[in-house]
């Protein structure tokens, strides 16, 4: 065998280590001989042990045993702060975004390493579609309680006086009237928007050698508007023993958006068109090398370039204009431009190089045994922006098994060079056509596209009609009189504005801005167990146009706040623990024979993966953490009852008498639930149960012309908006805390109760965003999140087993603790009842039938605040009914190896029969999964 | 930020790093393979929070093209 340099280093340190070891050893013996005191360790030893661990580095395939195999789920919630409108209060909430992140990696082979990443984001709330000088009165309430209403403000039309040496807005009355001075505030225009929904599914492939590795990435983004697909290619080279390494890679994206845009934006904008289609690319080039400066010390720079291409712009962000129209001025006061406002949609480059530099040094605090991080970061593009990142953690272990990292953030950024809250022209926004002979052209309002032009001409010896905005007689192209009712018809021809006469590309996002932003934070890690962690963290930032370095940045009206909390389980597959080693084949044997804690083991492993409070921990002190996805499906026809229904008789039946103007299409929801079980003594078990949830909705429109017609504008905008577009919701949902107590626990049967509380942690009140200039109220009562009541979940489970066969029965319900939630509803109380039987197919998998009954009563009550029914879905008595499903399903565990403690369940439930209340949306069957891991 | 400031950055850089390159041998490295020591000891939260940056800053990931949508909100 060749002993390598490496090899022979690490194994003279182990040779050092463990003499250093031993002596001490010696030494302590006599100590305690001497002294008769019990010495248990020495203190230095566990720097020894360090020795030995970064030691164990050198050695392939253990350089990633820090980033071992393992699970990590975390949970983020962003939250914003209020946009100050002029001290005008808006009645949208801000922005809010709720984000899970799965992260699982394992290792496939002896050096082939696979990470899968899945992430989903919600959002939804008030974002700033424009700016405008507050003189344009856009962002006014019209009410007198000073809630700024109709959305959004991009009303053209609006007037406004200019200073002509300056081009500063006017101070008016809000009447036309001049008061004196300038007026350069300048305002938001916001607008809502309803919850929408961002998926995100990745890989990468890592090959590792002995002293370097080849990264292969991929994945795809997902959003109503927004499909992305990327592709990563990296390598890493360590050199010096491991003492510097030096990584590349590149990515390339390519990205398609399909916005529709605001129904309510599209009459107030120049340049509207309803869905814009387009594509961008980006290609990212990256390079880091990374040196240990000495022991405690380590420098990382990274160099990036990037290349974006294509539809760089914000689809749903406006620039307001400001036109002074020359032939309008007659209106303007001495010294002033008379302007009349309108919006166009931002124009960005097709293309952003970008360039940045990151430095990253870390050095480790002996004096607290701490390590300091210090970050800088520099980057430049070629719109102009310039950024400066300043970054410091201070990251301290307490104890054996706390993390507490403090740190602040400055960030500061100059604008883009196309940057501007709102433009100024010198042209008319519709400029007249003239012809060079015979003045201004005129058109047939009602056909305007006929091809048909018509003039003035006050010399006509014969006239018939004339025009009554000159009163001029009018003639045709050739020159022949045209009759009154004609000419009564004519409107000036106008054209489009001269975009040579705009700047070429602008836009206002805020984002876009010169600014500054300044943040602190905190993370808390603590290690549960053997290889098991929690971390928690929070972060408020604060942007603000004066916290741009060397000043000149954007005015107060763009400054705003936001708080993130996150909170993440990290799982270690590969991590030393009782739970995660490989038992021996003796262990494994003995694990075998053990009847007692194997058969308790085997009994919760037959219950269905969509079976909930299934089991107790068996031992004192045991942890489980699990994850539980749920996916239900309606689609297909209407029911009514037990029976199928037409559209047609939907339609007539499903809306308390009247006719039913939308019939839902189909809905899914998505349920991802994280179960965290601790059992104080051997017959309690603690659990609590928070989940994320988000659900879509397609509908369609089963209008009549005639009822379309009789409907109120507002409704009818509303009714395109349902039927265009899948609403979607998303976030929290309730939490349920729960107690199982062990009521019984003999040779084969076992018996346990649960009581359970469900807080109402879910909004149950999801509103529509605001379309047509009406409040579209609130959002379908199936896709509320949470049910906004205290609920109370009694269960009792029966669990029993002989040889290979498992059998079990649950009943469990659901009892709302109060009639109505804060927004005047309240979801039915509900039960259920189960059965099943499993067989162990193998030593590791385990089949299972189950039959389902359940029954949940209507809803009571309706919203309190807005709410437009337009469909069975929007009626309280069509929830709830009797169900009868069937589940089949599968449990997987793997004894013997090293991923023994951990358990896959997988069940579908087919609908077999139902009788629902009222006129419902059929079932198409529900997937439940779990992976559970006890330790 | 101009080419001397620049150059002036780099030259630091490397002081710290020539002055700082003692060699470490193996059985020294025991304080760097610690997880607090580690250039991002708390990677997913990183992550996390560069999405939230990314879609409310100027200064987007540059070198970085691996999803994260349209962040048009």
């Amino acid at each position: 065998m060749v002993v390598t340099d490496a090899q022979h280093r690490f194994l003279r340190a182990v040779a050092q280590c463990v003499a250093r070891l031993l002596r001490r050893v010696r030494a302590a013996r006599a100590r305690e001989r001497r002294a008769r005191a019990a010495v248990t360790r020495t203190r230095r030893a566990p720097a020894c042990l360090d020795a030995l661990t970064g030691a164990a580095l050198l050695l392939p395939g253990l350089a990633g045993a820090a980033e071992g195999d393992g699970v990590d789920v975390q949970l983020l919630h962003y939250r914003e702060g209020e946009r100050a409108i002029l001290g005008l209060e808006s009645r949208y909430d801000p922005i809010e975004a709720d984000t899970l992140t799965t992260r699982a990696r394992f290792t496939l082979a002896d050096r082939l390493r696979l990470r899968l990443d899945y992430t989903q984001d919600t959002w939804s709330g008030a974002t700033p579609v424009a700016t405008a000088p507050a003189e344009l009165r856009g962002n006014f309430s019209n009410d007198l309680d000073g809630i700024s209403n109709a959305s959004p403000y991009l009303q053209p039309g609006r007037t406004t006086y200019l200073d002509i040496a300056t081009l500063r807005p006017l101070a008016t009355d809000g009447y036309g009237n001049l008061t004196g001075g300038f007026d350069d505030r300048l305002v938001h225009t916001l607008s809502g928007a309803s919850p929408e929904t961002r998926r995100q599914a990745d890989l990468l492939l890592t090959y590792e050698w002995d002293e370097s590795a080849l990264d292969v990435g991929g994945g795809t983004s997902r959003e109503r508007d927004y499909e992305s697909v990327f592709g990563s290619l990296g390598g890493r080279f360590d050199f010096d023993q491991k003492r510097t390494t030096l990584r590349v890679g590149g990515s390339f994206t390519r990205s398609e958006t399909q916005a529709r845009l605001d129904h309510d934006a599209l009459p107030y904008l120049y340049d509207a068109v309803e869905v814009v289609r387009d594509e961008r690319r980006d290609v990212g080039l990256h390079a880091s090398l990374s040196r240990e400066l000495n022991r405690g010390a380590r420098l990382e720079a990274n160099v990036g370039f990037g290349h974006a291409s294509g539809y760089l712009a914000n689809p749903y962000k406006a620039v307001q204009v400001l036109f002074i129209d020359p032939d309008a001025q007659a209106f303007a006061p001495p010294g002033t431009y008379y302007t009349v406002s309108n919006a166009l949609r931002e124009r960005r480059p097709r293309s952003r190089e970008q360039g940045s530099l990151d430095l990253r040094y870390v050095q480790h605090v002996a004096a607290t045994d701490a390590a300091l991080h210090l970050g800088y970061r520099y980057f430049r593009d070629d719109w102009g922006i310039g950024a400066h990142t300043f970054e410091a953690e201070w990251v301290q272990p307490l104890g054996r098994s706390w993390r507490i990292a403090p740190r602040v953030r400055f960030y500061s950024q100059s604008a883009a060079d196309f940057y501007a809250p709102y433009l100024v022209t010198r042209q008319a926004p519709f400029p007249p056509v003239v012809d060079p002979l015979r003045g201004q052209v005129y058109v047939n309002a009602n056909s305007p596209e006929d091809g048909l032009r018509y003039f003035d001409d006050p010399t006509l010896a014969n006239p018939d009609g004339y025009n009554p905005n000159t009163g001029d007689p009018v003639v045709d192209e050739n020159g022949d009189p045209v009759p009154q009712s004609i000419a009564d018809l004519l409107t000036p021809l106008t054209t489009r504005l001269d975009p040579n006469k705009l700047p070429a590309k602008y836009s206002s996002d805020h984002r876009l801005s010169g600014y500054g932003a300044i943040s602190a934070g905190v993370t808390l890690t603590r290690e549960l167990g053997d290889g098991v962690a929690l971390e928690l963290g929070y972060e408020h930032y604060t942007h603000a146009g004066a916290l741009k370095l060397g000043g000149g940045g954007e005015k107060g009206f763009a400054d705003f706040r936001f708080d993130l909390l996150s909170a993440r389980l990290n799982v270690a597959f590969g991590a030393s623990g009782r739970v995660f080693a490989t038992p021996s084949a003796a262990e494994d044997e003995a694990h075998a024979q053990h009847e007692g804690h194997a058969a308790e083991r085997h009994a919760h492993a037959g219950a269905p993966a969509g079976v909930m409070f299934d089991h107790l921990l068996s031992t004192q002190g045991e942890v489980m953490v699990g994850y539980r996805y749920t996916f239900a499906r309606r689609a297909g026809g209407m029911r009514q009852g037990s029976r199928a229904l037409s559209a047609a008789s939907a339609k007539a039946e499903g809306c308390a008498g009247a006719p039913c103007l939308i019939l839902p299409e189909a809905m899914d929801m998505h349920m991802h639930m994280l179960e965290l079980m601790w059992a104080p003594t051997d017959w309690l078990t603690l659990m609590v149960m928070p989940q994320l949830t988000d659900m879509s909705m397609r509908l369609r429109g089963v209008a009549t012309d005639a009822e379309l017609i009789a409907l109120p504008h507002e409704l009818n905008g509303l009714y395109q908006h349902h039927i265009s577009h899948e609403h979607e919701t998303g976030g929290f949902g309730d939490t349920s805390v729960a107690a199982l107590v062990r009521l019984f626990d003999g040779e084969r049967h076992h018996l346990h109760a649960g009581l359970g509380v469900s807080a109402p942690t879910g909004e149950e009140n999801v509103q529509l965003r605001d379309t047509h200039a009406i409040d579209a109220g609130a959002t379908h009562y199936g896709m509320q999140l949470g049910s906004g009541t205290w609920d109370f979940e009694p269960s009792l489970t029966y669990t029993g087993r002989a040889e290979r066969f498992t059998w079990g029965a649950q009943w469990n319900a659901t009892v709302r603790l109060r009639d109505h939630n804060a927004a005047g509803y309240g979801l039915g109380d509900a039960t259920q009842l189960s059965a099943w039987g499993a067989y162990d197919v193998t030593h590791w998998l385990t089949g299972s039938l189950r039959v389902v009954y359940g029954w949940q009563g209507s809803i009571r009550g309706a919203y309190r605040g807005t709410f437009y029914a337009f469909g069975p879905h929007d009626e309280p008595r069509n929830h709830g009914g009797q169900l009868w499903d069937l589940g089949i399903g599968l449990s997987a565990a793997l004894p013997g190896t090293a991923f023994k403690a951990h358990r896959v369940r997988l069940e579908w439930l087919q609908p077999i029969a139902e009788d629902l209340n009222g006129t419902q949306l059929d079932r198409k069957g529900e997937l439940a999964l779990s992976w559970s891991l006890s330790f | 930020m101009s080419a001397v400031r620049l150059r002036g950055v780099l030259a630091a850089l490397a002081a710290i790093t020539c002055t700082s390159c003692a060699s470490v041998e193996p059985w020294e490295r025991g304080t760097l393979a610690r997880p607090e020591m580690a250039v991002d000891p708390s990677p997913l939260q990183s992550e996390a929070r560069a999405h939230v940056y990314e879609s409310r800053e100027g200064a987007s990931g540059a070198a970085t093209s691996d999803g994260g949508g349209c962040g048009c909100y």
